[in-house]
């Protein structure tokens, strides 16, 4: 057979169309491509809200204070603060260099203009009621005493004040450019200090954040939402793609640089295949196991113990999560540094005390509705295999699948029997425990009214002590296990998959993606 | 003409009404809450008390509906829940982006199914038949989601020849929309190919049984004429008013399709909404739906004297 030659003129003509190409690749702007899936609410931060939006604003904006890769508080446009007042004043000295999008300087005006948004209920901030009347603390006074000071003086000493301003669901208390919002107070768009400012949104479609040139970093290592965070890619175009299975193809034909957030079924897959790199990373999300312990039968602590014992978590982890989670028992997550030997106690299946302790309660095969949802596959997987496991010593689970709107209604009012659950994650181990614990009465969606856990709460809120706040939690864990309100199964893993081609990535225990530091060669 | 046109018209506006309310009380009905969706697993009560309050949602639901009907008769649909976006040009951006996949996919689908049933009904029960009959079943039994991951690993995945995501609106490149538009066409034409045929073949079958086919070939007209010019004409009304449902039935949105290839279109908008309980965008694309129903039926019953004579609209 004869291959055909290219004619001479075809031969220069593609040459020329070469050299013509040539110059705008050598300007070619980088651009890392990624995954929603859906679409982010607002670019307000901390206001019209969802783990998205926190997600992509992250990139845009910052605040006082971050949390660290460990969870600690590091300091993000404050270069150091100090505590006065037994515990009532925070003062803290800003950064100086620190531009907006827009280019002007950040100033401790700034700060106190930004808060003071922040706190006007019209802004309708995600975390006001923190610092509300019942809430952590009160904030009394917010000063500048100069252009690199801001001062702000509290009601009552909290631990948590800190926490509270760094965390990602209250937009990290961003320090924004008042040309953000326009005359009428209405919110135009963020002029914030992130490594990246806003570029085009095109609803349902993507939404592109474009290297900020201006951008002051810090010089520690990148650490968490802290640290140092240089841009390496002109542009982040988050692709808002809710099916996972295009997701998948997108990635590996190329068109996506990065999926986060991936689910544990495309792992084994996305694993073998030589173009993709896979990122596994502890999470700290509780999944687990609620019960209503106001229920006519599941108000026996012996049945819900009974249950507990009858499970293998370290199976139900292992399978569920294909092993890349462990499992954990207790309502601080693995990652968190107060987890310590502690912790690690749980429930060991025992199936003859678990029997012992039906007979005890009287157990005569009685339905137990068990609510689950198919949104997190890795809830209803769970749901599945206790539910198998609990056959086992007779137990009689009957799993009703509600859709995700459906479920948290239920999970609010606190109408069920049992509820298989995820908690998102919190980054403070007093969050944690206060997503569990409080009064029924008032509170329909707490599962553990406990009021000696609840003033042991309240006290690992006042105090930073950090030996104090680790009995405290050492001993709350004692006694979340002895109550069996839930089970906790496992802390979960946050998944992605990205091409070869993406250097530098690394998720951290905020399930959330950070695309500072990372480049695509 | 116009007397019938206009009967038409004030006729639909009992009919909007009905849906109107049963959309809106069909929407409250199920369980779930905007509100809590919105603030998740860590709602406190008073945040969930001040939102409903800012949303209008702890007002009695009878005024609620007054409220939102009040401004339905002004043109306002009211707002996404979600996003604060203007509900109205929200379903219409997105409605432009189902509706050209739609009406591009069922056009061609008719050009290819009504051919095709008709030749497999002249030649029924041989092996062109069986052929035509067989691919359409095949195509019909095929589920859409299914197909278009097939179609997206093959020419997205395999061989590199299109796009596996993303958008670009026909207003701002042809080219690219068209490049990104292609594997969601030919889902849903081959999908409607299934559809259309088979009543295109089962309505021929019945023409070319009656007497005036008969008549025709015993005078000795040839058969493609009689297939033409006889048949086609008679057997296209059964076709055209499924054509007309499935238009009406498609337009309403392609959520699996939308979904699948990554398009903003009307169909995801509903999907995403009823899960976020975004009350105003569920209940504006469920009317939206309706009236383009609607209007699709009385254009396919005002079409309906082109093919059939024997119809008059008057």
């Amino acid at each position: 057979m004869l291959a055909r030659r290219p004619s001479a003129a075809a031969m220069v003509g593609l040459t020329l169309a070469c050299l013509a190409v040539m110059p705008t690749q050598a300007v070619a702007e980088t651009v890392l491509r990624t995954r929603l899936n859906a679409d982010i609410r607002s670019t307000d931060p901390g206001t019209n809200r969802d783990a998205n939006t926190d997600g992509v604003v992250a990139h845009l904006v910052e605040g006082l204070v971050a949390f660290r890769e460990d969870t600690s508080i590091g300091p993000m446009l404050a270069e150091n603060w100090a505590v006065s007042n037994e515990g009532k004043t925070y003062t803290f000295r800003l950064r100086q260099g620190v531009k907006f999008h827009n280019g002007a300087t950040m100033t401790a005006e700034d700060v106190v203009w930004s808060f003071k948004r922040w706190l006007d209920p019209a802004t309708q901030w995600r975390c006001l009621s923190e610092f509300s009347p019942s809430g952590i603390a009160r904030i009394e006074k917010i000063e500048a005493p100069d252009a690199q000071t801001v001062a702000v003086t509290l009601d009552q000493p909290t631990a948590l004040f800190l926490p509270t301003l760094a965390r990602p669901d209250c937009g990290q208390t961003a320090v924004i450019h008042r040309d953000s919002v326009g005359a009428d107070g209405k919110w135009i768009a963020p002029i914030g200090t992130g490594p990246f400012k806003l570029g085009e949104w095109k609803r349902g479609q993507y939404i592109d954040v474009v290297r900020f040139d201006g951008y002051a970093s810090r010089s520690e290592p990148r650490s968490g939402y802290a640290g140092a965070k240089a841009a390496e890619v002109d542009r982040v175009r988050f692709n808002v793609i809710p099916d996972s299975s295009a997701a998948k193809a997108g990635l590996l034909s190329g068109s996506l640089d990065v999926i986060s957030a991936l689910g544990v079924p495309d792992l084994e897959d996305l694993k073998s295949r030589s173009e993709v790199q896979i990122s596994v990373t502890p999470a700290l999300g509780l999944t687990g196991i609620l019960f209503q312990t106001k229920d006519p039968l599941l108000k026996d602590v012996r049945i819900r113990r009974a249950i507990a014992l009858c499970l293998d978590t370290a199976e139900i982890a292992g399978v569920v999560m294909q092993g890349t989670a462990r499992a954990n028992n207790s309502a601080l997550p693995i990652g968190s540094p107060f987890y310590s030997e502690v912790q690690t106690h749980g429930y060991t299946q025992n199936i003859a005390e678990a029997k012992k302790l039906l007979v005890e309660a009287g157990y005569r095969g009685q339905p137990v509705k068990m609510i689950a949802n198919k949104r997190y596959g890795f809830v209803f997987d769970s749901a599945v295999l206790v539910q198998a496991m609990a056959q086992g010593i007779g137990i009689n689970i009957e799993i009703e699948v509600l859709d995700w709107a459906t479920q948290l209604d239920r999970y609010n009012r606190g109408d069920y029997q049992a509820m298989a659950f995820v908690y998102s994650a919190r980054l403070d181990p007093s969050l944690s425990f206060e997503m569990l614990t409080g009064p029924k009465a008032t509170q329909p969606r707490k599962i553990w009214d406990n009021p000696e856990a609840q003033e042991m709460l309240r006290q690992s809120m006042m105090t930073d002590d950090a030996a104090k706040r680790q009995a405290l939690f050492d001993e709350m864990h004692r006694r979340f296990i002895k109550d069996v309100p839930m089970i906790v199964l496992f802390n979960g893993a946050e998944l992605a998959a990205l091409r070869k081609n993406v250097r530098g990535y690394a998720g951290w225990l905020y399930p959330e993606p950070r695309f500072w530091g990372v480049s695509v060669q | 003409m116009l007397g019938y046109l206009a009967r038409r018209l004030v006729m639909t506006v009992p009919t909007l009404l009905l849906v109107a309310i049963a959309v809106f009380t069909l929407v409250r009905l199920i369980p779930g809450d905007p509100v809590q969706v919105m603030l998740g697993d860590a709602a406190e009560p008073a945040q969930v008390a001040q939102m409903r309050a800012q949303l209008g949602l702890d007002q009695p639901i009878p005024l609620q509906f007054v409220h939102w009907l009040a401004k339905l008769l002004t043109g306002d649909f009211g707002h996404s829940i979600t996003d604060n976006m203007a509900v109205l040009p929200l379903i219409l951006e997105r409605f432009q982006v189902s509706a050209i996949i739609v009406l591009v996919a069922v056009g061609l689908a008719a050009c290819v199914a009504v051919p095709a049933g008709l030749i497999a009904a002249w030649r029924q029960n041989s092996a062109l038949d069986l052929a035509v009959v067989g691919s359409a079943t095949l195509l019909l039994s095929i589920p859409s989601f299914w197909l278009g991951l097939l179609l997206l690993l093959l020419f997205g995945l395999k061989l590199k020849w299109l796009p596996v995501i993303g958008y670009v609106p026909f207003s701002e490149n042809f080219w690219q929309a068209m490049v990104f538009m292609l594997l969601p066409i030919a889902t849903l034409t081959m999908i409607e190919i299934g559809v259309l045929t088979r009543m295109a073949r089962a309505a021929s079958i019945e023409v070319l049984r009656l007497e005036y086919v008969t008549h025709a070939r015993a005078k000795g007209v040839p058969e493609w004429l009689v297939l033409g010019r006889h048949v086609l004409p008679n057997a296209f009304a059964p076709t055209w008013t499924l054509i007309g449902l499935v238009l009406g039935h498609l337009l309403g949105g392609i959520a699996v399709i939308e979904t699948v290839f990554t398009l903003p279109g009307l169909g995801r908008l509903l999907v995403d909404s009823i899960f976020a309980r975004d009350y105003p965008v569920v209940q504006g694309c469920l009317l939206f739906t309706a009236v383009i129903y609607v209007v699709v039926n009385l254009i396919v019953d005002l079409c309906y004297p082109l093919f059939d004579p024997r119809v008059t609209v008057a």
